[in-house]
């Protein structure tokens, strides 16, 4: 079993001089549902752990609000808060699709968004379409802050581009044209309580004349790191959605993820699942069958 | 639903959060006690160093083999602890006995062990083999049977088309709420022990031989049980023997409680079995003749293995008129956790093999399944693949139930015209049908016993006494209901004494769905022996002859002259006021049956249960999930006590049988289990469920109380066959592997479309 102090700062201020004390010793979490089950599995990856910071407790980071052209939504907002919230239900449906679809009632209750940003897991299910809304995220260090896009935050699987001392305190995105549709599909070993083998989250919008004006494609579990796959987007983007087009795009979502992460055994499995899944994505949102 | 007798005797308990669970209880002075378990698969133990423990603070004691009194464990069972080999790993070597449980947890890591290392032998194949690796001097074989009837060579040449095909499943953990726990209790007498088991006669003896004790030294309790499914048999025996082992050695109450992680590691688990199949089947489709090679992984140690094994070789033809069968089974022992009684009790891995194989057949010869194993299925009088004249053969009313319920054929057509019109996501629906022996049958015979007391108070209450475990499937409440109904009394009279062997006699097992016909039938002989001595007296009373005697509504009369009857409290109190006492005992054994061991043939078990089950299913065909939609579960329970409970056993054990089908897979390839909790090993949630129709037939047998069935275990049997048969309708698919999970799916649909681009 491994032994810590347990940390509750009153302010993030506080969280991040912790932080800044301890360092490598030292870990944040909020609601604690993917850090606790990793410590009492006694992961080799935290033997070293020396006090755990929670600052779960800390209601300022917990809001979903619309600011001019976009959303602000607090780190420490829960997967339910993001479910429940009619802000999103509005702005980005698929995202509360994705929140909804994380664990169980209980984990969507004690989970919160930052902290499954900061897990850095590549099987993330909120993650794939704040990608594809090109989120930022602010984080707070003790030098101050700073507002990065989302996707810089992820360096590698369950690793951050986080300096020791920053908390991720607020995630932020552009408001969705009112004309733009959202799907977020999951493919998981079973019905519910499942972790992801498989996402996607697409964003498109088609202008007057039938074109494709914006088309965002973000998969996840297949990248290291969290992204959008350009040249499926490309195949898209000007044209006249048409059933081969779909398909095309899932092909290149494929082809992207072998060029990145190459030819593994899972791939013979996970090359046309995440292909049929993108295509599947992107006929709900385009509606074309 | 329909309610018949009220509710369940430990609702209130449970739903109110009342009832005592094992980890809910704590004694002064109570110590905790953690296993040092062997991370090797196969390892001779070198030597235990236990300085290091022993020296931490609030470490009370380390145990180890040696300081066991009485026998580690009799030849080939699993040791309480292991003295010189570890057979599989997780195995437990040593005890550290400490003031807290994290302690113990914690000092148990500081125990330093030295293995030599053997070379593991992983599958029941490779222990089978030339030249394997040895697991115990003798070799590697666990056990041999061979059973049939007729001569298959003449029935093949009487064949048009002869099939091959081999099956096969994997090894499945019981995975109930509640793991394995024990608090031992040290008494002037000897050691008092508290744990969820299926068999507290059993899990006592196995702790007395631990100990050197007496068996009525022992005194085993059981609270309320957080489910078993077959995983609180040996497994019980084993923590409760530990914790009495550590409580005797340091003077004070012990408690264990596994982790989910230590019950996947140590816990017995379902055999993995291989069922190779030959078949001669005429153009007619009559079938001719059936050859079945059997082999199981019975894992490091004996266990129920050769219970299990004669199981699968008597059903393994499944419930067909077939009048020449050759099957013989072979179980290995490997390095693997040991295997041993899971519901269905080795039922679920032929049942799997042989509905398949006869849809197989079915949609090869054109045939529609269902209506192909209706032509070929056993009817009254019939003869089994063993030899047994078939008797109260319900298998046609299940059929024809099943077929109703689902409008079988022109749901068929249906959902074949709406895979025509294409799509990405097809239904299919499938068939099974099953026969299962009830108790321990032939085999069996001798230990397959209940004994049932009936303790009778002046106010005319009842308490049973009985050792049988409820471990969730309703057995006290049956009981309850076989004393209701022999005796015609109110269900306020009646009350189920505790689990505590130095008071209530042996009943024996919950296992092998023995409760309802076995201990059943000793409560009805209890309640039958309280009734005859009222008769007595009440036809005395009434000046009628008591043979006529109807019991019914806490009256006693005589149909003839209804009018005139008698109390059931009065004469209660007439029994006592002659000095003699109403109370009863009930002794019931599975006796009688002509079974030739030798050869596997002839009386198998004294009776069957009968099922049916249809179930549709959505496949897609680009990612390979599977969604099980609809089951339609048809089970013939003889006589329903109560119909709720009935229905909730059926869609319990459908759950379990999913969860085999889809998604659960001990990983265990090298003799390492990966997947050791709920994070990775799958199981199919709420939402996971089809929706059911459990539909309930009555035909009565004669040898069950009231006629009655038994049906915990048949419910486990139908749903992988139904499904995977699904599958293939709606796919053209056939898995032949267990589970069909997303990977495996994937692959199957690959290599189809393969092959239809190749055509």
């Amino acid at each position: 079993m491994f032994k810590y102090d347990y940390l509750r700062p009153a302010s993030v201020k506080e969280a991040c001089e912790l932080l800044a004390l301890h360092g490598d010793s030292a870990k944040v979490i909020a609601g604690g549902t993917d850090l606790m089950v990793q410590i009492r599995d006694e992961d080799k990856k935290w033997a070293n752990i020396k006090y755990i910071i929670d600052i779960g407790h800390l209601k300022e980071m917990k809001y979903i609000k619309e600011d001019g052209d976009s959303i602000c939504i607090g780190a420490l907002s829960s997967h339910t808060d993001i479910v429940k919230s009619k802000i999103l239900q509005k702005y980005a449906p698929f995202f509360c699709e994705a929140s909804s679809t994380v664990g169980s009632p209980q984990i969507r209750n004690m989970g919160t968004i930052g902290g499954s940003i900061g897990n850095a897991s590549p099987a993330s299910d909120p993650v794939p379409p704040l990608i594809a809304l090109d989120a930022e995220v602010k984080v707070v260090g003790t030098s101050g802050e700073r507002t990065v896009l989302l996707k810089s935050i992820f360096a590698n699987s369950y690793k951050t581009t986080l300096k020791v001392d920053e908390i991720i305190t607020e995630i932020s995105f552009k408001k969705m044209p009112t004309e733009a549709k959202s799907v977020f599909l999951k493919l998981g070993r079973r019905k519910a309580l499942a972790i992801s083998r498989m996402n996607v989250g697409v964003i498109v919008v088609v202008d007057s004349m039938g074109f494709v004006s914006d088309v965002r494609i973000a998969p996840g579990c297949i990248f290291a790191v969290p992204d959008r796959v350009k040249i499926a987007e490309d195949v898209l983007l000007g044209k006249v959605p048409t059933r081969e087009l779909l398909v095309e795009a899932g092909k290149k979502v494929s082809e992207e993820m072998i060029n990145r992460t190459g030819i593994r055994p899972s791939t013979e499995f996970k090359k046309p699942a995440i292909e049929s899944l993108t295509t599947r994505a992107l006929s709900q949102a385009l509606e074309v069958e | 639903m329909v309610k018949k007798h009220g509710r369940r005797v430990d609702v209130l308990a449970k739903i109110t959060g009342k009832a005592q669970y094992t980890n809910d209880m704590s004694f002064p002075h109570m110590l905790y006690a953690s296993t040092v378990r062997c991370p090797n698969p196969h390892a001779k133990i070198i030597s235990i160093e236990r300085e290091q423990a022993e020296q931490y603070p609030g470490v009370v004691m380390v145990i180890t083999a040696d300081n066991i009194p009485g026998i580690p464990s009799q030849y080939k069972q699993k040791p309480i602890l292991v003295p010189e080999v570890v057979r599989y790993e997780g195995e437990g070597v040593a005890l550290v006995v400490a003031k807290s449980k994290v302690i113990a947890a914690e000092a148990a890591k500081l125990v330093k062990v030295i293995y030599d290392e053997l070379p593991a032998v992983t599958s029941a194949e490779a222990a089978l083999g030339k030249n394997a690796q040895k697991i115990y001097d003798d070799g590697n074989l666990l056990c041999k049977y061979k059973a049939g009837k007729g001569n298959v060579e003449e029935g093949f040449k009487k064949a048009d088309h002869i099939f091959e095909k081999e099956y096969r499943t994997q090894r499945v953990d019981h995975t109930p709420l509640e793991t394995e726990a024990a608090i031992a209790v040290p008494t002037t007498e000897g050691m008092t022990v508290y744990a969820p088991t299926n068999d507290a006669y059993k899990a006592r003896l196995l702790i007395a031989e631990t100990l050197g004790l007496r068996e009525n030294q022992v005194r085993f309790i059981t609270p309320a049980i957080g489910g078993s499914f077959g995983a609180k048999n040996y497994d019980a025996g084993v923590i409760g023997a530990r914790s009495a082992l550590a409580a005797m050695l340091t003077g004070k109450p012990v408690k264990m409680v596994f982790t989910r992680e230590e019950s996947m590691i140590e816990g017995t688990k379902r055999h993995p079995y291989i069922c190779k199949y030959k078949v001669g089947v005429t153009k007619a489709g009559r079938i001719t003749a059936m050859e079945i090679d059997l082999i199981g992984d019975g894992g490091a140690y004996l266990s129920k293995s050769h219970p299990v094994a004669t199981r699968t070789l008597i059903e393994a033809s499944g419930p067909y008129n077939i009048d020449n069968v050759k099957s013989k089974v072979t179980l290995a022992f490997t390095n693997n956790t040991y295997s041993d009684a899971m519901r269905g009790f080795g039922s679920p891995q032929v049942d799997f093999a042989s509905e398949v194989l006869l849809d197989e057949i079915a949609c090869e010869l054109g045939f529609d399944p269902l209506e192909f194993k209706k032509m070929n299925h056993i009817k009254e009088n019939d003869i089994s693949g063993v030899g047994q004249v078939m008797t109260d053969v319900s298998l046609g009313k299940c059929v024809a139930e099943a077929e109703k319920a689902s409008n079988w054929k022109e749901r068929k057509a249906e959902l074949a015209s709406e895979r025509n019109k294409g799509g990405s996501k097809v239904k299919g629906i499938g068939f099974a049908l099953i026969h299962r022996g009830e108790a321990f049958g032939a085999a069996g015979q001798g230990i397959d016993t209940a004994e049932v007391q009936l303790l009778v108070n002046n106010d005319g209450g009842i308490t049973i006494l009985s050792s049988m475990a409820d471990v969730g499937m309703g057995g006290h409440t049956m009981m309850v209901n076989v004393i209701m109904e022999t005796l015609g009394v109110k269900r306020e009279r009646v009350v189920m004494a505790p689990v505590d062997t130095s008071y209530v006699p042996n009943s024996g097992p919950s296992s092998a769905t023995r409760g309802t016909m076995v201990i059943g039938n000793a409560a009805r002989l209890a309640a039958e022996e309280v009734k005859d001595k009222l008769a007595a007296i009440a036809a005395d009373v009434l000046g009628v002859l008591k043979e006529e005697l109807v019991f019914k509504n806490e009256q006693i009369y005589s149909p003839g002259k209804a009018d005139e009857h008698v109390n059931y409290q009065d004469m209660i109190n007439e029994i006592f006021a002659r000095g003699q006492t109403p109370s009863g005992r009930g002794w019931y054994t599975v006796s009688g049956l002509d079974w030739d061991r030798a050869n596997g043939f002839g009386e198998a078990y004294l009776s069957y249960a009968y099922g049916a089950a249809v179930t549709e299913v959505e496949v897609d065909l680009e990612t390979g999930q599977v969604s099980v939609d609809k089951f339609i579960a048809v089970h013939d329970v003889g006589h329903a006590f109560d119909k709720s409970e009935v229905i909730g056993q059926i869609n319990g054990g459908v759950s379990m049988a999913v969860g085999m089908a889809l998604f659960e897979d001990v990983d265990s390839k090298i003799g390492h289990i990966k997947n050791t909790n709920f994070d990775k090993y799958l199981i199919p949630t709420s939402l996971d469920m089809p929706e059911m129709n459990s539909i309930v037939v009555e035909v009565p047998t004669k040898t069950g109380p009231f006629g009655a069935r038994g049906l915990g275990e048949p419910t486990a049997c139908t749903a992988a066959p139904a499904i995977i048969n699904a599958i293939y309708d709606a796919t053209g698919i056939r898995i032949r592997e267990l589970p069909a999970n997303l990977e495996t799916m994937m692959e199957e649909l690959k290599n189809s479309r393969n092959k239809t681009d190749l055509n």
